[in-house]
């Protein structure tokens, strides 16, 4: 007889115990009642999500106004620029200001365009984009370590976004080949192109699309909301940004 | 984290002498406390969203089983491990099994009140692994050898020349008493550590069942650290944490982190479904998820107890509580301090080990007001109290004095009837006399002075019932 796999007796005695503790014998093979969803029923989620794809466009224009009120408030610098090569007349200014010798960037689309001009030629700003050459093991290995170290050492870093919120003032980023976790959190200073369109009305909206996206087995393995400069305020309240994450974001919304 | 439970009145003297302590709890109610107020009044729909988070909570703690069980199918569908750890010993053990198993040397964690539960990191220690505390508070309260005084803000009783001065002391730095230069200081400590620790340990926030996704709340940025930078990377949760859905999290973090510290939303929100993928770009190559009970089955037993279980970790009843904002959270002697602490504590460290907790409220309901989730804390405190006087569940507990429990019989039978009630305040203005120390009264007498002694009893004009009566004709 195969052996049970490690664990399965303390996972059968942990959910024999809580039963115990419920007052059942027998496992629950479906909960008592549908949950009482936040948002609707599984099975009318397609409708939810045609219903705010239709909305993010149709409203794009007032979605992106109250994004670039929302955004300030939650401590983002908020620009609004014309197209993506004004965004990346901006993105010099930044760097300019910061005295940057390095920065890296996802290869979001629109970071692409935005950098297609080439805005930092002649600054000697070196520019690393999320790429993993995946050759071979070691190559991979290699290009890992390079890149882990091109993001530590940056003094900026870019990124497109995949949603925008304008309830809360967020930017959210979920993978994708040439999207990275670190681009929006080693650097000291983060600035997020944000195109038209992309933004959502609240928080419902985003993890709506979220699931459907998790039903179509593309749910990435992480999702970063990002809601303003990183914080603390655990030394007698004083509000200091900058702990871990960047302490100066910039929210670029094009178009 | 050795429970001091036992020693509630010796911590609230001592916090209540410190004025430093005093100093900084004067900021919950102006800092924590008023933000909470302010953006749930800024949310739409704030009372009907608390109804909604507190049925769906309750539905998955009615079928708890039925949810971990589909949470830790999706987390291995989502290639990660999944351990269901009965107590804090078998959890630290899985811990340190694959710590050791991979050969790491030092830990980086983000905050997590179960590891201090679990007393996590003396454990490690102990096996000759380094644990590293990387949100600043706890970072603070790790150096300092202390414990948090604060589920939200950990080393809140602390000021900048005490942090100062540990810095000095532990990191070699130089005195340094602005703040922003100790919060660089700490950054530069920490990101060196980030990069160098084989593994991050991070707490929960939410668990999603239908997804096998970890959610988690954070400010600094040490929570994506965490879950980013290490190659294993171990979340520990409770097993209380489930929601249903992914569309359940809007609703949740709404309520947890507008209660918790006022912001609409924490600068980080990070939810993590298992390890990097091959097609990802960076991220850990080993994801577990280690489900822990360590005493919450026994909350969950008790009927009268188990809504303690829909508690989002938000901190807001300790900033609404009149107790708390005084004594703080070292008096509590535990991992979870204020009115929610006071009910969860006696059922993971044992009622007879913690018989000070369900006392230590005016019952005023402000703790009620404040969660998110409306938890009856002043209806469980009675209860723990009614079992420490009278309760047979816990017999070896029955060590209250006669007087006090008859007084507790008699306020019951006085609950339960309109009439004995009206006796009861007819006799309670006759007796004010007795109770208020403006009258010049010494308090009462004998077994029942503990009443008397810390509390004063206003003057009461009007019985409630006759005030009801004309406010209504008016």
């Amino acid at each position: 007889m195969e052996e049970a796999p490690k664990g399965m007796n303390e996972r059968a005695e942990f959910l024999q115990q809580i039963r115990k503790s419920l007052g059942r014998s027998e496992p629950s093979i479906a909960p008592d009642g549908p949950p009482p969803a936040a948002r609707g029923p599984a099975d009318e989620l397609m409708a939810r999500v045609e219903a705010i794809e239709d909305l993010a466009s149709a409203d794009a224009e007032e979605l992106m106004a109250e994004l670039a009120v929302s955004g300030e408030a939650s401590g983002w610098v908020v620009s609004r620029v014309a197209d993506a090569e004004e965004a990346g007349r901006y993105m010099l200014e930044v760097a300019r200001d910061l005295e940057a010798r390095s920065a890296v960037h996802s290869l979001h689309d629109v970071v692409r365009e935005a950098l297609g001009g080439d805005p930092f030629s002649g600054t000697g700003i070196e520019l690393t984009p999320v790429a993993v050459d995946r050759a071979d093991e070691d190559a991979e290995r290699e290009s890992r370590a390079v890149l882990r170290a091109a993001m530590a050492g940056a003094d900026l870093g870019i990124t497109g976004v995949d949603y925008a919120i304008a309830e809360t003032g967020t930017c959210v980023i979920i993978p994708a080949s040439g999207s990275s976790r670190l681009v929006s959190l080693l650097p000291p200073v983060h600035i997020a192109l944000i195109e038209r369109g992309q933004v959502l009305p609240s928080l419902d909206e985003l993890f709506t699309l979220r699931r459907r996206d998790f039903m179509n087995g593309d749910l990435g393995s992480y999702m970063n909301l990002i809601t303003g400069p990183s914080r603390t305020a655990d030394i007698e309240y004083q509000l200091v940004t900058g702990v871990h994450g960047p302490g100066e974001v910039h929210m670029v919304l094009i178009g | 984290m050795e429970p001091r439970t036992r020693q509630f009145r010796q911590g609230s003297a001592s916090a209540l002498a410190d004025e430093q302590v005093q100093r900084n709890l004067e900021g919950l109610y102006s800092g924590f406390h008023s933000a909470r107020i302010t953006a749930s009044a800024a949310t739409a729909n704030w009372d009907e969203l608390r109804d909604r988070g507190r049925e769906i909570k309750w539905h998955v703690i009615e079928n708890l089983d039925y949810y971990l069980e589909l949470l830790a199918t999706n987390v291995e569908r989502a290639g990660g491990k999944v351990f269901f750890a009965r107590d804090a010993e078998a959890a630290s053990n899985y811990v340190v099994s694959v710590a050791n198993s991979r050969g790491v040397e030092m830990v980086v964690k983000s905050k997590s009140m179960l590891s201090e539960e679990m007393g996590l990191n003396e454990r490690l220690e102990s096996e000759g692994i380094e644990p590293v505390e990387t949100d600043l508070g706890e970072y603070i309260v790790q150096l300092a050898g202390d414990t948090p005084f604060h589920i939200i803000a950990p080393a809140i009783h602390k000021s900048r020349e005490q942090v100062s001065d540990l810095f000095a002391e532990k990191l070699g730095t130089d005195r340094i008493e602005d703040i922003e230069e100790l919060t660089r200081e700490a950054r530069r400590q920490l990101r060196e550590k980030f990069i160098a620790a084989g593994m991050g340990i991070s707490g929960a926030n939410f668990l999603v069942a239908e997804s096998g996704t970890v959610t988690l709340v954070t400010n600094e940025g040490n929570g994506r650290m965490v879950t980013s930078m290490p190659k294993v990377h171990i979340a520990i949760s409770g097993m209380e944490k489930v929601v249903p859905s992914i569309e359940d999290l809007g609703l949740f973090l709404r309520l947890l982190i507008r209660s918790a510290t006022g912001q609409m939303l924490s600068s980080y929100v990070t939810t993590v479904t298992g390890p990097r993928p091959q097609e990802e770009e960076d991220g850990p190559e080993e994801f577990h998820l280690v489900i822990v009970d360590n005493g919450r089955s026994r909350l969950l037993a008790d009927e009268h107890l188990r809504e303690g279980l829909l508690c989002l970790r938000c901190g807001a009843c300790l900033n609404a509580c009149p107790v708390y904002r005084k004594v703080g959270g070292h008096a509590y002697g535990w991992v979870y301090p204020g009115p929610i602490g006071s009910v969860v504590s006696p059922m993971l460290t044992g009622l007879s080990d913690a018989k000070d907790l369900p006392y230590a409220s005016t019952l005023c309901g402000a703790c009620k007001e404040a969660c998110p989730v409306r938890i009856d804390i002043p209806r469980m405190l009675l209860y723990l109290r009614k079992e420490l006087t009278q309760g047979d569940s816990y017999p070896a507990d029955r060590s209250v004095d006669t007087a006090e429990r008859m007084a507790m019989k008699g306020w019951q039978a006085s609950m339960s009837s309109g009439s004995s009630m009206q006796f009861a305040n007819w006799v309670g203005r006759l007796g004010q006399s007795l109770l208020s120390r403006q009258s010049g009264s010494p308090g009462l007498p004998g077994p029942l002075s503990g009443w008397t002694d810390h509390r004063d009893m206003p003057e009461l004009k009007e019985s409630f019932r006759s005030r009801w009566k004309r406010l209504q004709k008016e």
